[in-house]
């Protein structure tokens, strides 16, 4: 397996105060990897530097494209859809990112759109918060890149379509390709990973097999990642 | 499929698989669905479904068939082994529980016996 997304030295403050400090991440394709920490923890920046919304030191290498206008056409970020105004129907969008991105894919879209039962003549402002995340969960997977970027794509929804969405990942996850899912309830998706990163005073705390913490521990993953904060006390 | 999230995943799977062999759901020469498709019916990600049919290819109980895909084995012996593991791993956690809570052999052997029969006549 290739390295798909490679983080040297990253450094990123804002206003003077330092979110990321020191950054060394290396991911290889084909994988799902959980993004975990604490809420504030600085998930969303990593994911957003990634992508190159946002600027910092150090290098960022996705599938060998380092330079940020490269990058971009690597990487699916998962948009919460805050440019558009309520009143937008879904079939605009939709539209739109066919425009923007050349490697959209509108088969997969449609197929995903079906699967997730979402209706596109829909406006945005007529969405429950489960039905705008499939909505946006299906534009993000039918971009065909090699890393794909979910934050937080099950915060407050129903556990049906967490369901619903954990199986679209499944389906529809490109063999080669890896995705980062972003969240700080890891036992909804644990059985879903290969691997977790640990995000944890401003730096990558851990990045660990979760077979192995099983095996290795006798832990599921959710207590796994709270010994981590347990040890932090310790130490004050 | 509902995991224990203490135990390595691809352990589970290729348990559950293990029982659906031995309980003739997937019979001697099957087709096993595709890994995607078992991913999917599981709810786990392709890799972890990988690692456990790669573990049950190393025991010969899976023969892959190249471009075709990957088939219980026809080997009844290699089933009929499989069974008797299955077997001696849940008298292993009885067992042990068992003798944890002081109860001799002669005990545990007398009881069993006395339980079969119990349970043997509610079932006829």
């Amino acid at each position: 397996m290739s390295d798909i997304l490679k983080v040297e030295n990253l450094n990123y403050s804002h206003r003077l105060k330092k979110i990321l400090q020191d950054v060394n991440l290396t991911l290889e394709s084909g994988k799902i990897v959980g993004l975990l920490g604490e809420n504030g923890a600085g998930k969303t920046t990593l994911m957003r530097l990634i992508t190159g919304v946002a600027h910092a030191t150090g290098d960022i290498t996705v599938a060998g494209a380092s330079r940020i206008d490269e990058r971009k056409s690597h990487v699916s970020y998962m948009d919460h859809l805050g440019a558009f105004s309520l009143g937008t129907h879904l079939d605009r969008i939709v539209k739109f990112y066919q425009t923007v991105y050349e490697d959209f894919d509108v088969d997969r879209f449609n197929e995903l759109a079906d699967f997730l039962n979402i209706d596109l003549s829909l406006k945005l402002s007529a969405l429950s918060k489960g039905n705008k995340q499939k909505f946006v969960i299906a534009l993000t997977l039918s971009r065909q890149v090699e890393l794909y970027l979910l934050d937080e794509p099950f915060d407050g929804i129903d556990s049906m379509s967490r369901k619903d969405i954990i199986n679209s990942i499944i389906k529809w996850k490109p063999e080669n390709a890896t995705i980062v899912i972003s969240d700080h309830y890891v036992s909804e998706i644990s059985s879903l990973l290969d691997e977790i990163v640990v995000i944890k005073d401003e730096t990558i705390n851990c990045n660990l097999d979760a077979d192995k913490i099983r095996e290795d521990k006798g832990m599921d993953i959710e207590d796994f990642y709270e010994s981590l904060y347990e040890r932090g006390h310790d130490n004050d | 499929m509902k995991f224990d999230d203490k135990i390595p995943i691809y352990l589970q799977i290729q348990n559950y698989l293990d029982r659906q062999i031995i309980s003739g759901e997937l019979a001697p020469g099957d087709r096993l669905p595709s890994v995607r498709q078992l991913a999917v019916d599981v709810t786990a990600n392709v890799n972890t479904v990988q690692r456990a049919l790669s573990e049950m290819i190393d025991e010969k109980i899976i023969v892959p068939q190249r471009g075709r895909g990957n088939f219980v084995t026809v080997d009844v012996d290699l089933i009929a082994q499989l069974r008797l593991k299955l077997v001696d791993e849940q008298f292993a956690l009885v067992y042990d529980q068992l003798r944890a809570l002081n109860f001799s052999d002669s005990e545990i052997i007398d009881k069993f016996v006395e339980y079969v029969k119990d349970r043997g006549a509610l079932n006829e």
